[in-house]
């Protein structure tokens, strides 16, 4: 019988909330998160369990904040990069933040983030597109245009995986700020 | 820097509030969600996300110090001078909107 499987993601910045959900109700059925995957969650067979999860970024943690989450029954189940944590706590637990403001904080932080490496890709694409521009007209040799196009198709791919997160965040910020 | 920080226009959320009350005396960083819970009667009940951003933001401003003490494990907090004084004039902003409350609840004999 197979001791692990693997989900996918829709994408921390798109899905936070339905990822989180589902991974509750793989817990229910006796999957439990075990730890981050390339696009996805590893979960290994355990008993089922009745708790919830919650995803928290802070770069750096230190112990007293795997401290203060332990102190309100969150255990920690896995980490990236020291960034980006995952906690669990048995259902009907009190929700790790517990006022808007620091919430919003932690999404402007993951905005922040995200806007700069979208603005430093956007400016590489457009320098790697001038290239090739420049290339055709015979400023520069062809080899140059095809490694620049090759380098600009690779700059909008990490652009594309960099602002759309960037626009989602800005969405849900203004959804909180709403009110 | 988030639009509508409070901190920055010389106002305390409501967290901020209560850590900078319970700061008054030191406190280990773990006691604190603790002693705000018994304070209220558990109505308040601080996450420990918010809890942290909100300590980092106390002492980024000022309001609150890491205090030097023999247990390294654990850290140490207390407020500030400068944290005191915000929490007076909170205090007052507060008790103003409370006698405004009840000024027009009682002309309206409620």
């Amino acid at each position: 019988m197979e001791e692990t499987k693997f989900i996918f993601s829709g994408g921390l910045a798109f899905s936070e909330e339905r990822d989180m959900m589902k991974l509750s109700a793989y817990a229910k059925k006796g999957w439990a998160l075990e730890s981050f995957a390339p696009l996805g969650y590893k979960l290994r067979r355990s008993d089922p369990q009745n708790i919830i999860y919650s995803i928290d970024y802070q770069k750096g943690a230190d112990d007293e904040y795997f401290e203060f989450f332990e102190a309100a029954e969150w255990k920690h189940v896995c980490s990236i990069g020291n960034e980006i944590h995952v906690f669990s706590a048995p259902e009907g637990t009190k929700p790790i933040y517990s006022d808007k403001s620091t919430e919003i904080e932690k999404y402007e932080r993951e905005k922040k983030q995200m806007g700069k490496s979208a603005l430093a890709f956007l400016i590489f694409t457009v320098l790697f597109i001038l290239l090739k521009v420049m290339s055709l007209t015979g400023w520069l040799p062809r080899a140059a245009g095809i490694i620049s196009l090759i380098l600009g198709i690779v700059s909008l791919i990490i652009l594309v995986f960099s602002g759309l997160p960037y626009l989602a965040y800005q969405y849900r910020l203004s959804q909180l700020r709403k009110l | 820097m988030p639009r509508n920080d409070s901190l920055e226009m010389g106002e305390l959320t409501d967290t901020s509030f209560y850590i900078l009350l319970s700061l008054v005396d030191a406190k280990h960083g773990y006691l604190i969600m603790k002693s705000i819970e018994s304070m209220t009667d558990n109505r308040l009940s601080i996450g420990p996300a918010s809890m942290y951003t909100s300590i980092k933001k106390l002492l980024s401003a000022g309001l609150i110090q890491l205090l030097k003490d023999e247990d390294e494990k654990r850290k140490t907090y207390v407020a500030t001078e400068k944290g005191i004084q915000l929490l007076r004039k909170d205090v007052e902003r507060r008790r103003e909107m409370v006698r405004h409350a009840e000024e027009i609840l009682k002309n309206r004999g409620v």
